[in-house]
């Protein structure tokens, strides 16, 4: 390998979606769109599997194969082991492949890599290199071009001591590691990086549903830019829980008819989880999906079919636990779900139908649901980590080494976010209304600007800019005729307990405390002011109002506090 | 509305101060934090910034 890689010019970066189950590489095309490279096999979620047999080495999904014949040679499911103690890893996930042992500190696996039929010790960073390089091949052969380095997205949690191993493991596959980013954020990137996007503050929440374990985020986007308010994670669910109603429910009709269980069978059992997981993956394109498997027990052929609605009823209590995660984190966050303004699903069980279709009715219907089953244009769930990979590689890949490690230390990315949103109060006799201009949470330094229309006549106008909080306003319905008086009283005592109807709950704002007025005089009848707040890092304020088309401005600053 | 009684030196008063603010940390990520670590490590404002 060569590693003449430190040159910025030379450089040559992919996206690289890195996971236990399967991986995805993404460049951005000549037209300046990301996109997700197929390997020679043809697929594009690549099975993070390597599998060996007399030397020779299987990848991908010619790997994935060969968990039925030759599991023991086959490693899978490593993501999560690299850079990680053995003694706090789960080797759940692996009892049906390669297992993990211990190696020294670190996880390693024990498997005939070479012709001899005595096992080498492979360590994990090892195994990880071979992929990546796979991936490298991969990518080179189908631009015609040696790529040399790559964005690869890791979950929030991931520790130091993995994000290290993983850029060192990286390095010997030839990749230099320009940057690891979180894979909520790359699926934000990817929708917010589409030309019909536009840059807006908004509250996402990601939920990655994975393989073997799902990841949730909440997102603040301000400005176009991120910050993580809260993660949830869950290392037992995923796609494969799914999987495994499917093959209890066939094992249990196979059981009906043939009297054995083929899942205490080991082959048997590798098959029906390797013919399951297709079947569960129909099931999420169409009504219904078959499922045959040649020999599956004791030389009997098997074939069956199910359909969508069976699957959902038998799923319903794991669909449940994934719309519990997405709740879970806006709670961490200490937000309300009509506080998310998107819900981006991500992952390859996102293309589960009925999940997204459960998240739809726990959010309100101005939040956008990103997921194939209830939005026409969203983007493949499984591409979105790569493709947010790619558009950050092409972002920064001209940059010289020591640029991008400034711009992404500590000192750069900690900053001071707004507690409370900015904005301003209106007042028309005696109802009071606050707009926000700045979201709270967002980075500072801000400035945003904005017009508003000004009372019908004219005149001079006063501009209160103030602090405000949303609250959440709970409407119970509209109680009986009788005490008709009380309806508006939001704060009825009268706790009506025989009320079945759902209350209504919205957002709304309240002053917090005024920061500063500002007087345009003589504004024009049905004209407009334009009022920009610009917020330094340390919290003082410049504002400025003007009449649009007026020629003088007022201004004033607030000093920090 | 303005009321007759409110006036102000340049018709500006600042009356209150911005709570304090919360430390986190930014995603590094996207074109806008490209240009926020650009600004901020030369020091530079955002019409600075925008003029080159």
């Amino acid at each position: 390998m060569s590693d003449e890689t430190s040159g910025a010019g030379e450089r040559f970066a992919i996206g690289i979606s890195f996971g236990n189950t399967s991986s995805s590489i993404a460049r951005i095309n000549p037209e300046g769109k990301p996109e997700v490279i197929a390997n020679e096999e043809g697929d594009r979620q690549i099975p993070t599997v390597l599998s060996y047999i007399g030397g020779e080495q299987y990848h991908g999904s010619q790997a994935k194969a060969q968990l039925i014949r030759n599991s023991k040679n086959t490693v899978a499911y490593f993501r999560d082991y690299v850079g990680k103690n053995f003694k706090s890893i789960d080797p759940t996930p692996c009892h049906n492949s390669a297992h993990p042992i211990q190696s020294d500190s670190t996880v390693a696996f024990s498997i005939c890599d070479t012709e001899s039929d005595t096992p080498n010790t492979v360590t994990v960073s090892e195994i990880t290199t071979r992929h990546l390089r796979r991936l490298k091949q991969s990518a080179t052969d189908y631009l015609g071009k040696e790529v040399n380095a790559a964005v690869i997205t890791v979950p929030t949690d991931f520790t130091d001591a993995q994000r290290e191993a993983l850029t060192a493991a990286a390095k010997e596959a030839g990749l230099e590691v320009l940057q690891l980013i979180h894979e909520p954020v790359a699926a934000a990137l990817a929708y917010d990086a589409r030309p019909e996007a536009t840059v807006a503050d908004k509250l996402i929440v990601v939920a990655d549903l994975g393989g073997t374990r799902s990841d949730a985020a909440v997102i603040a986007s301000r400005g176009g830019m991120y910050t993580i308010l809260a993660t949830a994670h869950d290392y037992e669910l995923g796609g494969s829980t799914l999987d495994k109603i499917v093959i209890d429910h066939f094992a249990k009709e196979f059981i009906k008819k043939h009297k054995t269980d083929p899942r205490e069978n080991e082959r048997g059992l590798a098959k029906l989880k390797l013919e399951g997981e297709a079947t569960r993956k129909a099931l999420s394109l169409g009504a219904n999906a078959t499922l045959s498997i040649e020999s599956l027990a004791d030389g009997i052929d098997y074939g069956s079919t199910i359909n969508r609605t069976r699957f959902e009823l038998l799923s319903n209590k794991v669909f449940a636990q994934f719309t519990s995660l997405i709740e879970q984190v806006i709670k961490k966050a200490d937000l309300d779900v009509l506080d998310i303004d998107e819900v981006i699903f991500s992952g390859g069980t996102s293309h589960t139908p009925k999940i997204a279709l459960l998240a739809r009715s726990i959010f309100p219907e101005t939040t956008k649901i990103w997921a194939p089953s209830t939005e026409t244009t969203a983007i493949n769930p499984s591409e979105l980590s790569a493709r947010g990979a790619a558009i950050q590689a092409s972002l920064i890949q001209e940059f010289e080494t020591e640029d991008i490690e400034q711009s992404i230390h500590p000192m750069v990315t900690a900053t001071p976010h707004l507690s409370k949103a900015i904005g301003v109060e209106f007042s028309s006799g005696d109802a009071v209304e606050f707009k926000p201009l700045l979201s709270t949470e967002t980075a500072l330094p801000a400035r945003r600007v904005a017009q508003y229309n000004v009372p019908k006549d004219g005149g001079d106008v006063l501009i209160r800019v103030c602090e405000g909080v949303r609250d959440i306003k709970v409407t119970k319905p509209e109680p009986k005729p009788k005490e008709e008086k009380a309806a508006e009283d939001e704060e009825d005592s009268d706790f009506d307990s025989e009320d079945e109807e759902e209350e209504t709950r919205e957002i709304v704002w309240k002053t917090e405390s005024p920061i500063a007025e500002l007087a345009v005089k003589g504004v024009k009848a049905n004209g407009k002011v334009e009022l920009m707040v610009h917020i330094n890092a340390d919290l003082g304020l410049q504002i400025t109002a003007r009449e649009v088309g007026g020629q003088s401005a007022v201004r004033g600053a607030v000093e920090s506090p | 509305a303005l009321s007759a009684d409110w006036s102000a030196d340049k018709d500006f008063k600042a009356i209150g101060k911005v709570s304090a603010a919360t430390q986190r940390n930014l995603e590094p990520v996207g074109p806008h934090f490209l240009a926020h670590a650009r600004r901020k490590r030369h020091q530079r404002t955002f019409s600075e910034d925008e003029r080159i």
